[in-house]
């Protein structure tokens, strides 16, 4: 039917803008389809210029209140890189389950508050607790729970005190870990199920939609890559390549577009996707049974292509998680938690780390002179990276939503979802209370 | 427990307050009888410390509430109703008196808070405050010292 759309989704709550999403139909035809990303940038990489490299994680953790596990544990993995420090194994296994904690906890709040809320049909999940008040109340210890992993873990969840350049400030006690352990299977695991059982009756749900990309994420020979691996990326057809972390720049390939005032990134195609979908099918192989099992039952199998399935795809990587959390608590008590002191500086030079944080992988790069003080850096966040691949998939949305004959509203709606189901790391959002007194 | 607790965005100027307001007692040690939190922007935190042993919490945050930049008042939150919109686009966002409202239906216990309401100049990516919460820096944090020793409440 030839008709007219205007979707102007334009943030207005807070400064600078959001993501906007605008879309212009006229008589049936597409006029405009655009993602736009009208972010300020923050120079974080002048920032750390001329400072210590043991300063230099504390500042960029601050790029990210959400990820900001993820951005400390790229920054000392680049520093390290940088310095010739190599961890002890017991920081790889405490770092690793600290990763696990903050994709755990993302992928909770991701999945159970913001992306549920519209399978469910309510505008947010606040609507939800009058209707829905067990599930909220379990959705609530579970993330609950992921802060409290990551607090015995790191110190604090939210910029963590005990990860620094060659390994950790203090470690966890014996009795917390065993705790940890115990929670994990007698409090967190029975609350997990209940959720789950929640998200399978609603698997039905996601939109159906497809769009083939290139898909980037770590991966590691030893394990599902998270916290280490080199770059893998698979395309449309299962063919795979791996690149050298420290040739990140030559598969990230970042690029200025109008439409936007961050920078987008390609490789091989127009685009790729970072994220839970892309580590699922990159690394499904080596994914926990467990969590095998929970992908099978909600549908999902190597190559997905349908980027709203992001949040199952996080929902099969939370039991991973969990699983693995208990093997990296299994074999630190095992081989006996100790104090060690912090690896030194055996050079100074440039050197890359990348982690996979919830929303994709991430990538740090410094360089240190001879005094060990930072004079250039370099981080590219995955939000940034799956700028393109939304707008390519608007583009190709966009039409077949027309085709079906979707409302405005449908259409926007189905817009906003998939924005939603990136969770873009909007860096500039606020946190500001707006009041009018009442009383 | 007594907690002080600091909500905002780093690199958002006057969003940090709170945020700056922690950083600071921590360093100078002032928080010998109560913790002082910093929860920037995950407000579903907050209900690691809604339990049976909170006394009593103070949140700092700024507040858009009709009075000049700089300006700060002390209130509870049950006086005022939130005119926030949220986007729904991103885990990143968020309003604490939904939080709040949302820990009260689902039951969580619910100590007496006060709010260190501060009235901001600027909302924008920068990484300092503006000049008129700089200048009355000291004035928040003996405020907000003050408040969560008071027996008043």
């Amino acid at each position: 039917m030839a008709k007219d759309i205007n979707i102007n989704v334009h943030h207005v709550t807070r400064v600078e803008g959001h993501g906007n999403i605008l879309v212009n139909v006229s008589k049936g035809t597409i006029e405009k389809i655009e993602w736009q990303v009208p972010e300020a940038p923050r120079f974080f990489e002048a920032m750390i210029r001329g400072r210590h490299y043991s300063e230099v994680a504390r500042i960029v953790s601050r790029i990210c209140g959400i990820c900001s596990v993820g951005h400390t544990l790229a920054s000392v993995k680049a520093s390290e890189d940088a310095l010739g420090i190599q961890i002890s194994e017991q920081s790889f296994k405490l770092r690793s389950l600290l990763k696990h904690a903050e994709n755990y906890d993302s992928h909770i709040v991701h999945v159970l508050f913001l992306a549920a809320p519209d399978l469910l049909g309510a505008p947010s999940v606040f609507p939800l607790v009058p209707t829905h008040g067990e599930v909220v109340k379990c959705a609530l210890r579970l993330k609950r729970f992921g802060h409290e992993w990551g607090s015995i873990i790191g110190g604090r969840t939210t910029h963590p005190t005990r990860v620094v350049p060659g390994g950790f400030t203090d470690v966890p006690t014996e009795q917390e870990l065993r705790t940890l352990r115990k929670r994990i299977t007698d409090e967190m695991l029975p609350d997990l199920n209940t959720a789950l059982e929640v998200l399978l009756s609603l698997a039905g749900k996601f939109p159906k939609f497809e769009r083939q990309t290139e898909y980037m994420a770590l991966h590691s020979d030893k394990e599902y890559g998270l916290y280490d691996g080199v770059i893998q990326t698979v395309m449309p057809d299962g063919t795979k390549e791996k690149y050298k972390v420290s040739d990140y720049r030559k598969c990230t390939n970042e690029y200025v577009d109008r439409r936007s005032t961050a920078k987008w990134a390609k490789n091989k195609m127009g685009s790729y996707m970072a994220g839970a979908l892309a580590r699922v099918n990159n690394n499904f192989d080596q994914l926990h049974p467990e969590a095998k099992k929970v992908a099978g039952l909600l549908g999902m199998k190597p190559l997905c292509f349908n980027p709203y399935l992001n949040s199952v795809a996080q929902v099969v990587e939370v039991v991973h998680s969990v699983h693995e959390g208990l093997r990296l608590i299994d074999e630190l008590l095992a081989a006996g938690i100790k104090r060690e002191p912090l690896v030194k500086p055996t050079r100074f030079g440039s050197g890359t780390g990348a982690v996979e944080v919830p929303r994709g992988i991430l990538y740090h790069h410094y360089s240190y002179d001879k005094d060990g003080m930072c004079t250039g850096g370099d981080c590219i966040i995955p939000t940034n990276e799956n700028h393109a691949n939304i707008q390519h998939d608007f583009e190709k949305l966009v039409p077949e939503l027309l085709k079906a004959d979707k409302s405005e509203k449908e259409m926007e709606l189905a817009l906003e979802m998939l924005v939603r189901a990136y969770d873009p790391c909007i860096s500039c959002s606020t946190h500001y209370l707006d009041v009018k007194f009442t009383r | 427990m007594r907690y002080i607790i600091g909500i905002g965005n780093y690199s958002m100027a006057d969003d940090s307050i709170g945020l700056r307001l922690i950083e600071t007692i921590a360093d100078r040690g002032m928080n010998t009888d109560f913790e002082a939190i910093d929860l920037s922007d995950n407000g579903l935190n907050l209900f690691n410390y809604l339990s049976e042993s909170t006394e009593k919490m103070l949140w700092v945050d700024c507040v858009k509430m009709g009075k000049r930049p700089g300006e700060f008042t002390v209130f509870s939150p049950e006086l005022t109703e939130s005119q926030k919109v949220l986007t729904q686009m991103t885990t990143h966002e968020g309003d604490m008196l939904k939080i709040l409202t949302m820990a009260r239906q689902a039951g969580y216990p619910i100590p007496p808070i006060r709010i260190l309401g501060i009235e901001p100049e600027k909302l924008e990516p920068v990484f300092e405050l503006s000049p008129i919460l700089q200048s009355r820096f000291e004035e928040y944090l003996g405020e907000a010292i003050r408040q969560i020793r008071s027996t008043d409440w």
